[in-house]
Formats: C-alpha cells, sequence, structure tokens
C-alpha cells in the first residue's frame, strides 16, 4: 500500500480519537460516557502492541507461555473487589494521582521515596513505550513495503509519534488537577479498546473461514509440524514451573504498572464499576487470545521455511493473501493498541515526574512566590514538556537500543522491573508494621539485582555480544545462583523478589517506625473505618494559622476557589469561620487540596514551612488512633442504640394510639349496644304498659301489641346471642366441625333464605365459578353464617337493581371467594376498622344499620379460625368482600 | 455488595491460583487430545471461560 495513502488513514484515525475525545469532555455528565463499560474497557490498555504482534510471536515460537501474560491477571483480577476498591477509597480521599503519590504516602509521605518510585517507573515504562513505537514504525513500514529510513526526519513513523504526542499532551493535561477524571482520554482509549478487539476478530475470521477451511484445517496442517505435539504441551515440571512464575510477573504487573492504576485506580469515577470490570475484561482478554492460537499456527503454516519475523504474522498473513483491507485493519488495530499505552503511560508518567521530582525538588521555592494562574500555567506545562520529552525519548530509545530486540523480551523485564514495587504496594494495604527504611532497602536491593540480572545482559549483548574482563568475572561469581531450570526472567524475578520481599519484611520488624508513617499506615489498612472522616485520623500537633495556610492555598487554587473550599471545610466541621488556629482537620484538608496540583510531598512540605510542628512519640499517635477508632466504634454503636431505643418509642406509641382507639371504640360500642338494648327494651315496655293500663283496647290490636313484644324480644336476645357468640369464637370454645363439602352448595345454601329479600329488592344476583373441583374442607354451618352476614351486609346497602356478584377461583394454595355489590362505598380509611367487633362508623349513617356492628366481626372470626382471610375493598361503584381460604391437601 | 458475596470472588482468585498452579495443572499436561484438542489447552481455557461465568453470576445476583 501507499506510504501516503496510509499515512491518510492514520491521519484519519487519529482525528477520529481526537473527536471522541472531544465530545467525551464536552457532555461529561451523559450517561453513555458514565457507564462502567468504559472503564472495563479502558483498562484493557494493557493489551498493547505486545499483546497485538508480540504474542502471536511467541505462541509460534515458544508455544503456551504467550498465555501467562493473560492468565495472571485473571487470578488476580476477582480480587480487586477487595484490593482495587480500597485503593480506590485511599486514593480518593487523599487525591493521589499516581502510583508514587499511593507508595510514598503510605511510608510516611516521603519525597525521597516517591522520586526513587518514579525513577523505577520511568526505567521500567520508557523502554516499553519504545517498544510500542518499534511496533508502529515496523508494522507502517510492513504494510507499505517500504524499507525503514536510516534518517528520523524523513521517516513516516516520525511523525505519527510526534502526532500522538500532541494529542496525549494536549488532552492529558486538561486539569492541573492530577487526581481529576480525564474522561476525554479514558473514552478515547475505551474506544480504542473496542476497536482492537473488533479488528483482531475481524482477523482471525479471515485467517480461519478465509485463509484456511476452518479451524480444523489449520489445526490438522499445523498438526504434521514436528514440534507441534511439545508446543501444546509444559515442558515437563521444568516449564510448568517456569510458566507459573510468568503467571504471577504478569499477575502483580495487572496491578502495578502505572498504566493500569491509573486507568484503575485514579480514572476509577464510582466504586461500583469495578464490579463489571471484575467479570467483563477476563472476558475480554478471553476473546482476544482465543484468536491467537489459530493465526499464529496459521502463519506458521503459509510460511513454513521461510525467513520472516513471526511477531508480524498478523500483518503478513493478510498480505499474503493480497488482502489490503484486512492488513489496514490489523494495522489499527496495532496502532490502537500502540497509541493508548503509549498515551496512558505518558501521561501517568508525566504526573509523577512533574509532582514526584520536578516539582518538589526544584520548584517548591518558586511556587512561594509567584501567583495562582502563574503556577497553574508552569505545572500544566511541565507536564505538557514531559510528556512529549518522554515519548521523544522512548522513540529515541527505540532507535538506538531495541531495534533489533524481541516486543517480548523488553515487555517482560519491565514487568520483572515494575514487580518491584510489589511488596511495598500490597504492604501498603494490608501490613500496618511496613516501614520506610524497609520498602526504600528491599526496593533498591531489588533493583540492583534487576540491573545486573536483566538490564545489562539485555542491552549489552546487543552491542558488545559477550562479557569481557572484570564485568566476566564478576557474573561468573554469581553463578552459583543460577538455577538451571528456571528461564533468565523467572530467574531474576524470583530472586530479586525474595530478597526485595525479606528485606523488606525484616526490617521492617526489626526497627521502630516513624510516626507519621504509622499514622498513614493506619488509614490505609482501616480505610473502611475512617472512609466517613478521614480528616479526623490524621494526627498532628503544633501551631499554625489558618491564615498562614490559606496564603499557600491562594497561591495554587486562586481567591475564590480557597474562600469556597474553606467554606465548605467549616461547614463539614461545624468550625466557626473567624478561628485564627488551625488545626490537624485543616492541615490534612488544606495538603489534601493541593496534593492533586503539586503531589503529596510537595504539599506536604509547603504546609510545613509556615507551621510549626511539635514532637510526637509513635505510643501517642497509637494512643490517639486506638480512641479515636474507639469513637467511631463506640458512636457507631451509640447510634445503633439510639436507633433501636426510637423504634421501641415509636412502637409504644402506635400501641398507646390503638389501645386508645380501642377504648374509644369500646365506650362507642358499650354506648351502642346500651342503645340497642334499650330501642328493643322501651318498644316492649311501651306496649307492656299500653297493655296493662287500658283494658278496652280492642283484640286486635292487643294481639299486634303482643307480636310486637314478641318480635322485640327476638331481636334483643338475638344482640344478646351475637354478643356471647363472638365471646366464645374469641375465646375458641367453638370447635370448627371440619367436613368436606360443596364450597357452591354451601353458598347456595346460605343465599336460599335470602332470596325472598332479593327479589323485592329487585336486585340483580350472579355467580362467577372459575375452580376445577369446588370440594374443600370446612365448618359448613360457620360458613353458611358467613355468607349470610357478608350477603345480608350487601343487601343492606345496595340499592334497588342493583347487583350481587360472587366470584370463585383459585389463587396458588387458596381458595379466593369474592362477592361485589353495588352500592354505597366504605370510606378508605376505614376499610381495615369494619372487621373490628366494636367498630362503629364515625360516618354513623353509613353503618347505622348494621345493628349491632357485630357480623362483620363474626366473620373475621370464623375465617381466622379457618386459617384464612377476609379484606374489604371499594372497587368501581361498590364494594368487594373477598375471602381467601388455604387449600388442605 | 456484602462482605460475604465480596469474599466468594476472593474465594474465586484463591480457587484460580489453585487450578493453575502446578500439581493440578499438570495432570492435564498431555499430548492427549479432547474433541480433537489439546487437553492442556482446553483445560486452561475452560476454567478462564468458567471464572469467567462465575464472576458474572456473582457480580450480578449480589449487586
Amino acid at each position: 500500500m501507499n506510504s501516503f495513502a496510509l499515512f491518510s488513514v492514520v491521519m484519519l484515525y487519529l482525528a477520529l480519537l481526537f473527536f471522541v475525545a472531544y465530545l467525551a469532555e464536552r457532555k461529561k455528565s451523559k450517561l453513555w460516557i458514565n457507564n462502567p463499560y468504559i472503564y472495563a474497557l479502558s483498562l484493557a490498555v494493557y493489551c498493547t502492541a505486545w499483546t497485538y504482534y508480540g504474542s502471536i510471536g511467541v505462541a509460534a515460537t515458544s508455544g503456551l507461555s504467550y498465555l501467562t501474560v493473560y492468565i495472571g491477571p485473571i487470578i488476580v483480577i476477582p480480587a480487586w473487589i477487595y484490593i482495587n476498591t480500597r485503593i480506590v477509597r485511599i486514593s480518593r480521599i487523599n487525591k493521589i494521582s499516581s502510583l508514587a503519590d499511593f507508595i510514598s504516602l503510605r511510608y510516611g509521605n516521603s519525597r525521597s521515596l516517591s522520586a526513587i518510585i518514579t525513577l523505577v517507573c520511568l526505567f521500567a515504562i520508557i523502554p516499553y513505550i519504545g517498544l510500542q513505537i518499534k511496533a508502529i514504525s515496523e508494522t507502517f513500514h510492513l504494510v507499505t513495503e517500504t524499507p525503514v529510513s536510516k534518517n528520523i526526519l524523513t521517516d513516516t513513523a516520525t511523525f505519527v509519534v510526534v502526532l500522538i504526542a500532541v494529542f496525549a499532551s494536549y488532552y492529558g493535561t486538561r486539569y492541573v488537577d492530577a487526581s481529576e477524571k480525564r474522561l476525554g482520554i479514558v473514552s478515547a482509549i475505551a474506544l480504542e479498546s473496542f476497536l482492537k478487539l473488533f479488528f483482531i476478530i475481524v482477523l482471525g475470521v479471515f485467517v480461519i473461514y478465509f485463509a484456511f477451511d476452518g479451524f480444523s484445517d489449520i489445526y490438522n496442517k499445523a498438526s504434521r509440524f514436528s514440534d507441534f505435539k511439545a508446543k501444546n504441551t509444559f515442558n515437563g515440571l521444568e516449564g510448568a514451573l517456569n510458566w507459573m512464575i510468568l503467571c504471577m510477573i504478569s499477575g502483580t504487573a495487572i496491578c502495578l504498572l502505572p498504566r493500569q492504576f491509573h486507568t484503575a485506580i485514579i480514572e476509577n469515577r464510582q466504586e461500583k464499576h469495578i464490579k463489571t470490570a471484575i467479570w467483563f475484561f477476563p472476558l475480554y482478554l478471553l476473546i482476544f487470545t482465543l484468536f491467537i492460537f489459530p493465526i499464529a499456527w496459521a502463519g506458521r503454516v503459509i510460511f513454513n521455511g521461510q525467513q520472516v519475523n513471526p511477531e508480524f504474522y498478523s500483518i503478513l498473513i493478510p498480505q499474503y493473501f493480497n488482502n489490503t483491507a484486512v492488513t489496514v485493519l490489523v494495522f489499527l488495530g496495532g496502532l490502537s493498541s500502540s497509541i493508548s499505552m503509549i498515551i496512558i503511560s505518558a501521561i501517568t508518567l508525566s504526573i509523577m515526574l512533574s509532582n514526584n521530582m520536578i516539582i518538589p525538588y526544584g520548584l517548591l521555592g518558586k511556587f512561594k512566590a509567584e501567583n495562582e494562574a502563574n503556577n497553574t500555567r508552569t505545572i500544566t506545562r511541565i507536564r505538557k514538556f514531559s510528556i512529549f520529552g518522554l515519548i521523544i525519548m522512548a522513540f529515541a530509545f527505540y532507535k538506538y537500543f531495541i531495534l533489533k530486540t524481541s516486543l517480548d523480551s523488553v515487555g517482560l523485564i519491565s514487568f520483572v522491573i515494575i514487580a518491584q514495587l510489589a511488596p511495598a504496594y500490597f504492604g501498603a494495604i494490608f501490613w500496618r508494621r511496613g516501614s520506610f527504611k524497609g520498602v526504600l532497602t528491599g526496593l533498591i536491593a531489588g533493583l540492583v539485582i534487576c540491573y545486573f540480572g536483566l538490564i545489562i545482559p539485555q542491552y549489552y549483548f546487543s552491542y558488545n555480544q559477550e562479557f569481557k574482563g572484570i564485568l566476566r568475572n564478576m557474573y561468573d561469581a554469581f553463578g552459583f545462583f543460577d538455577i538451571p531450570y528456571l528461564g533468565r526472567i523467572p530467574e531474576i524475578f524470583f530472586w530479586s523478589l525474595l530478597i526485595n520481599t525479606g528485606l523488606f519484611a525484616g526490617i521492617s520488624v526489626s526497627t521502630k517506625g516513624n510516626y507519621r508513617e504509622r499514622n498513614f499506615a493506619e488509614l490505609y489498612v482501616d480505610i473502611d473505618k475512617y472512609i466517613q472522616n478521614h480528616e479526623n485520623a490524621f494526627i498532628w500537633r503544633g501551631t499554625a494559622y489558618v491564615s498562614d495556610i490559606r496564603n499557600i492555598l491562594v497561591r495554587f487554587l486562586g481567591q475564590k476557589k480557597t474562600e469556597q473550599a474553606m467554606r465548605i471545610f467549616n461547614l463539614k466541621y461545624n468550625i466557626d469561620s473567624e478561628t485564627e488556629t488551625a488545626d490537624s482537620r485543616f492541615i490534612k484538608f488544606s495538603e489534601n487540596l493541593l496534593a492533586g496540583r503539586i503531589g503529596t510531598a510537595s504539599a506536604k512540605i509547603l504546609i510545613e514551612g509556615v507551621t510549626k510542628e511539635d514532637k510526637i512519640s509513635l505510643k501517642e499517635v497509637l494512643n490517639i488512633l486506638e480512641e479515636s477508632k474507639e469513637n467511631i466504634t463506640l458512636n457507631k454503636k451509640l447510634t445503633e442504640q439510639s436507633r433501636e431505643l426510637k423504634k421501641l418509642s415509636d412502637d409504644l406509641t402506635h400501641a398507646n394510639e390503638s389501645l386508645i382507639i380501642k377504648d374509644r371504640q369500646k365506650d362507642d360500642f358499650l354506648d351502642s349496644v346500651a342503645h340497642e338494648l334499650r330501642t328493643p327494651i322501651t318498644a316492649i315496655r311501651s306496649a307492656g304498659e299500653i297493655l296493662a293500663d287500658d283494658d278496652d283496647i280492642p283484640l286486635e290490636i292487643k294481639k299486634e301489641f303482643l307480636n310486637n313484644i314478641i318480635t322485640e324480644s327476638d331481636r334483643l336476645s338475638e344482640i344478646i346471642n351475637d354478643i356471647l357468640y363472638l365471646d366464645k369464637l374469641e375465646h375458641g370454645e367453638i370447635a370448627l366441625n371440619l367436613t368436606r363439602n360443596n364450597i357452591l352448595e354451601t353458598y347456595k345454601k346460605a343465599l336460599n333464605p335470602l332470596l325472598h329479600l332479593i327479589q323485592q329488592k329487585k336486585i340483580h344476583i350472579s355467580k362467577v365459578n372459575l375452580l376445577n373441583h369446588s370440594i374443600f374442607e370446612y365448618d359448613e354451618a360457620r360458613m353458611i353464617q358467613l355468607f349470610q352476614n357478608i350477603l345480608g351486609n350487601a343487601l343492606k346497602f345496595t340499592d334497588e337493581q342493583g347487583t350481587i356478584q360472587a366470584r370463585f377461583f383459585h389463587r396458588e394454595q387458596e381458595l379466593v371467594i369474592s362477592i361485589f355489590n353495588t352500592g354505597k362505598r366504605i370510606p378508605e380509611e376505614d376499610l381495615e376498622l369494619i372487621f373490628n367487633k366494636f367498630y362503629q362508623s364515625k360516618n354513623q349513617n353509613l353503618l347505622k344499620q348494621a345493628g349491632s356492628g357485630l357480623g362483620l366481626a363474626i366473620c373475621k372470626k370464623i375465617i381466622h379460625n379457618h386459617g384464612g382471610e377476609i379484606t374489604a375493598e371499594n372497587s368501581g361503584p361498590g364494594v368487594t368482600f373477598t375471602l381467601t381460604l388455604p387449600v388442605r391437601p | 455488595m456484602k462482605k460475604r458475596h465480596e469474599q466468594k470472588l476472593i474465594l474465586l482468585s484463591i480457587g484460580l491460583i489453585i487450578a493453575f498452579s502446578i500439581p493440578v495443572s499438570l495432570l492435564f499436561n498431555s499430548e492427549q487430545e479432547i474433541l480433537g484438542y489439546p487437553l492442556l489447552l482446553v483445560y486452561l481455557f475452560a476454567v478462564w471461560t468458567a471464572s469467567v461465568i462465575i464472576a458474572f453470576v456473582i457480580v450480578k445476583r449480589y449487586e
């Protein structure tokens, strides 16, 4: 393909990235930006050109070990729910903006440690960036079929690199606070992650189904190679051991690589996004790696016996079949993976370089004299130049050092160097006792071993081929430590981490810790306890004035933001804004405000400059922390207790209220019973009086009076019976006579005596039966009584020509009978109360005619004794009573 | 997510360490083929797939 055409494609592609980044920056709050999949995809910055090209080379030349780079991460990733959640919390409350900040803050916020960590990252990552540039450059020339130009200025790859550097320095330094989230960059990276996966799927499908006749075709042809079987098994115990150690290397790398730390921790917007990443990211890696195996073996089959670099099979195969489209797509996929790695690495390294080296060691004095606008400009400018410088440095590194070496070896060396930070990193969140001295000694020892074991041989060999003289003797002297069955990289990983961890642990337990260190140790390990009021956990004693600190803040944040921040602080801790002396909380708060801009160590140094700290012993610190921890737990307990008490008092109030209501209902009921009883008695009495007084009453009238006396007596005894009956029901004196009966028959029996009344009122009565069978177990006599009470009630309230409808159906394990009648509705607030035995509606007109008000109470008792439930509801133009009866098996 | 469910994911991590560690993974280190594919490769990818599914189920169920 024409060089110019490909360059235009690259330009278009970069323009797309700029556009996505721009769009995302502008629409921050939009849902599509703020979703967990963007976060999970941005983690795939892990898959660099190494994955795209290098892994295929490894799979073709040394078999299964290509998988180690991905197996390690998938082992660790589920544990992120614990590890990363805490690191995200720690980083959020301390405004941590890089790996160097995170580790050095824990070990006493030390400027020197953060500088050393920055150096380690630079040494490990710059060659790694160089590697990406190498991949871009070489594949560019491979696709265009041009030779790699010796002259940097005429090499097209140079321009691509410069463009990437511009993009990264523009979008990576939008915010002066480095702990801010860079939505633009992250969205662009997520898009790239998606594209590179998509392109490798395209390539995989092309290789499997177009170049070959399905997967089994590749497999059959490849299995003719004599080394095929050996490549798909471990080389015995020895191979398995190497394989496992390589998995461990990549497992630490996924947590510790600066670009992974940046995307996983600094750019994490919500803790819950980690949960999605826990399953999504391994899935992403799985799909990616599934295609590596067939592509590698297809390359072996196609280029059998030819001298080609297996790392570039993925470009060479489509090229071999003259498929330009797929070739360009693969090139773009490789370009995406390289670009995203370069951008994120350069950004995070530039933050470390500015916040942990250049500012704390060179510019603090200058900052103290300048105003906010100048300082902000200086800080962003340092970062811009660092990003640009780092990428150019990596470019130079590629041109002069790693032209010949393979992608895989340089990558793994970077991993091992970064792994030296593992004891300090994991120690920070799990071990209180870990100390600065231990970390420093262990780290330096580990680095020395890496330097002599990996870096010197790797880069020395690319020039001089062979050690001579003293160097030779020195290496011979250490020959004793050679582990014959481990490869060079696993071997050095083993020794360096063993010594590193050993020194870290040994020195930490044998020296007395510093109080500041211990303070942060508590905060890191017990982050869950301090998350709410972490400023309280910072222990500081001495004299400090708010105005002095404010002067510093203004130089970095500006007048307006400083005022705003202080207002928030005063509000949070309920502090009077006139207070002149600053306490430990304000000091920590101010350090946090500065930390994102100039790094935690510089923030501490600046604040230290205007305050006077008193010495505090480690013991005191521990006591205070213990106390504050106790306070926190005590607080929690007290809150819990008071919540319980509140609940209890609520319950009591409720009970009291319902007692009052019941009492009133009882009174009302007694009134009503007295009234009800008095009415018939009055009637009987007046009839009796007339009969007694007047002997001349005609026989007819006398008879009528006597009949009245009889009916009224009946009514009287009915009411008394009801009361007694209910009482018996309530005290369980009436045993249920459970027999198997037909519920429809029972209903009919209950309805029959009422038919006359129904016809009189011209009420339409209907029945809907949805039952499969109608035999149930219940007490028939009681059920008849119940139906009659409800129907009687319904009859009273149904207007002439109204409707009463009964429905019978099953619901789960229940028989449901609903009886609906048109007519007056029940006030909503009374729906539950109508079943109370002492209930009389507030609206006396409504239920007055219901008599004693006992009918429904009796219904409720009967149905309860059957283990069922009765409810009333207003539905449509009337009222529905719903009975449920459990079906006995 | 409750602590108990978080611990399930930690357990998954430990399980993966065991599944990929020497004594266990070496059991599958033979030239035998399963469904026409190398046994070891099938084992590694099967464990991988299973871990994705388990993590997905745990995360989704207790969200």
